[in-house]
């Protein structure tokens, strides 16, 4: 019996010893970001189990979305295109293509990417945020890298080999994409005046609570509920689209069917999709003009103007901003909510309190080859 | 070696015999399929090729969904209760249908299955993530409402004119319970394959007859959600083969 013992404690030892011995060659593991909350009214959220949220990813990341090495002429990073003060938007109608020219799309803000639709891109054709990352990169209008050339130059740089050793111990495309990915998902807007009046901590002025309630209600005017009916689309506390199969995506009536664009169609090829757009978060809506997909609105009062008096029909428009409207005789010619101004002033307010000054500020956020990181 | 080769195979063996031996407590799986249907048809949408059920033109169907709740299986007096038991049922697939599946039920055999067409008003009245209850989803109206039960979308036309139509029925007081009794020889081997219609035109077609022009659209009036709640309760009807 006592031999039995023996070898199982030989044998235990070999083990031990062999794990240790390949923990060191396959260099440090990452630490978990520790303390990691965001507000339970954000609801669930998924990190795929191949790419854990670590300090190290999430550093690496940082470094990553800041430096123009990840183009092909290393004068184009992902925060070219993508400015922390402007909750990652460039403030521009269309992004700016690298030969010159402009991108067919607007940028997009990229907060709080870990709810709400799990597509991304204005028509949705990536599928995660690890699938998106590649597609700036390999752009030829965007950052023109090739891939292979992208990993030579990386595995010369000492800070980089330190770096992606640590966070996922080896060089690869891939391993980029995920730290990139890592980066993103930590880009969470949770402490505007709205978040803080959700959880107790601020009051909304008279106008913002109007502005809430407004943006919070599909108008009914049988029972004179008035209503901006943001909330068919806009989720409440979010403000973003939905995550479910593809709700995060609507027709909210910019052009008629002969101007329509494909959108989410170009994915799906279902033509009940066309000219279906990703319904973008509203949060820190007032620094991210020019709005929409082509940038076409300056300011909010005009997209506010197109939701209340300018919509454009076409078959595939959401029956639920035709439906809806506060105005209980019939238009003439015009579509939309027919709200009074003082209600459009109060929803605009409202918009204005999801603005996060510790987001738009963070340092943890910022690039990190500048001042202290 | 050989003591410790004769050990390890003794274990095994006991060990594979606790693993495979059948257990005292017999146990069902269920799976619920739900077909949705326009009277006796699949559910087709996005075409214009139903007749409004109580006056002119045609309409199409964009969307139709709807929460089943608190569902749970009896056989006589012994009852299961799926905790979280949060669905929604959405047919936007191919097969226009929408399946549950609950497995290791603690029942030898179920003889009814009962749930609500709508959510508790425990769970209504609550923001928390629940089952596929979602605060954040296209089913809330707002935290101060709720949720949607149903939701039907579409748009009515008549002649060259098209007009839309928008159904969201909620309110704690219009959750309707559905109660399905099993024949007797439904289950074989410890398992029930139940399917189950759900039958769009019964919400404008039942108790009260409705005419989508002049009722296009029911959101918050509390009478016409009523209407349609006592319409929506004889939706749901089983289809034992
Ligand atoms: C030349 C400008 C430009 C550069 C450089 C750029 N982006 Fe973008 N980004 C855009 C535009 C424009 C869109 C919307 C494009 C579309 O929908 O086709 C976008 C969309 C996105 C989205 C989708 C957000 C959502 O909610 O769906 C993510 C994520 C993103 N970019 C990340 C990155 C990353 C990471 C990099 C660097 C690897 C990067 N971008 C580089 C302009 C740029
Ligand atoms: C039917 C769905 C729907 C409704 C209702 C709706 N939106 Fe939108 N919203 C969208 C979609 C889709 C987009 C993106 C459209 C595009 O660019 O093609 C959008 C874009 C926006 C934008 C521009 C965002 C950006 O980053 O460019 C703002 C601001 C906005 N919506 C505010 C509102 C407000 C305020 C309301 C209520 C008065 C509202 N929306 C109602 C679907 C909707």
């Amino acid at each position: 019996m006592l031999r039995v013992f023996l070898t199982a404690a030989v044998a235990g030892v070999i083990a031990a010893t062999t794990w240790v011995i390949w923990d060191r060659v396959r260099g440090p593991t990452a630490t978990p970001i520790a303390g990691f909350s965001a507000p339970f009214v954000f609801g669930r959220f998924a990190v795929p189990p191949d790419n854990p949220l670590t300090e190290e990813a999430f550093a690496l990341g940082r470094h990553l979305f800041y430096d123009p090495i990840l183009s092909g002429n290393n004068q184009v990073s992902c925060a070219t295109c993508h400015v922390q003060a402007l909750a990652f938007t460039d403030g521009l109608a269309k992004s700016p293509a690298l030969p010159g020219g402009e991108l067919e799309f607007s940028s997009m803000s990229l907060t709080n990417l870990l709810w709400g639709q799990e597509r991304f891109f204005w028509d949705g054709r990536a599928t995660s945020l690890e699938a998106q990352a590649l597609m700036p990169i390999q752009h030829p209008d965007e950052m023109d890298q090739d891939l292979g050339e992208l990993v030579t130059e990386l595995q010369a740089s000492r800070d980089y080999r330190r770096m992606f050793r640590k966070a996922y111990g080896e060089i690869s495309a891939e391993n980029v994409t995920r730290a990139l990915s890592t980066f993103m998902r930590m880009l969470i807007s949770s402490d505007s005046k709205y978040d803080r009046f959700l959880r107790g901590k601020a009051r909304l002025s008279e106008q913002e609570e109007h502005g809430r309630k407004l943006f919070m209600a599909h108008p009914d005017t049988k029972v004179s509920l008035r209503g901006g009916n943001c909330i068919d689309c806009h989720s409440q506390f979010l403000t973003s689209g939905f995550r479910d199969a593809l709700d995060g995506f609507s027709n909210n009536g910019l052009d008629s069917d002969g101007d329509l664009p494909d959108g989410l169609m170009a994915v799906t090829g279902n033509p009940a999709h066309k000219g279906f757009f990703k319904v973008p978060t509203l949060r820190n809506i007032a620094v991210t003009a020019p709005y929409m997909h082509d940038g076409r609105f300056e300011t909010l009062e005009e997209v506010m103007d197109h939701y209340n008096d300018g919509i454009v029909v076409s078959d595939t428009l959401s029956p639920l901003i035709l439906e809806a409207d506060n105005a209980p005789e019939a238009g003439q010619g015009t579509v939309g909510l027919r709200m009074t101004p003082d209600e459009v002033q109060s929803i605009i307010a409202f918009l204005h309190t999801l603005t996060d000054e510790d987001f738009l500020t963070n340092t943890q956020f910022s690039n990190p080859f500048e001042g202290d990181s | 070696m050989r003591i410790w080769m004769t050990g390890l195979a003794i274990l095994l063996v006991i060990g594979g015999a606790l693993f495979f031996a059948p257990s005292p407590q017999r146990t069902t799986s269920i799976t619920l399929t739900f077909h949705a249907k326009m009277g006796d048809d699949p559910l087709v949408f996005d075409e214009f090729l139903y007749e409004n059920p109580g006056g002119p033109g045609t309409f199409r169907v964009r969307d139709f969904r709807l929460y089943l709740s608190n569902l749970t299986l009896s056989q006589g007096e012994a009852l299961f209760a799926e905790p979280d038991s949060y669905h929604l049922l959405r047919f936007d697939n191919p097969e226009t249908t929408h399946s549950i599946r609950l497995n290791d039920i603690p029942l030898r055999n179920i003889d009814h299955v009962r749930f609500l067409i709508g959510v508790d008003p425990d769970a209504n009245g609550s923001i928390q993530a629940r089952g596929d209850l979602d605060p954040n989803s296209q089913m809330a109206w707002n935290w101060e409402v709720g949720y949607k039960f149903v939701v039907m979308e579409g748009t009515l036309r008549i002649g060259e004119e098209v007009s839309p139509l928008v159904y969201h029925v909620g309110f704690s007081e219009n959750a309707r319970e559905v109660d399905i009794q099993l024949p007797p020889d439904i289950g074989s081997d410890g398992n029930v394959d139940l399917h189950v219609n759900v039958d769009v035109a019964k919400l404008f077609d039942g108790p009260s007859q409705i005419d989508l022009q002049k009722l296009s659209s029911v959101k918050f009036n509390r009478e016409d959600a009523a209407m349609l709640a006592d319409n929506y309760e004889a939706m749901i009807t089983p289809s034992f083969k």
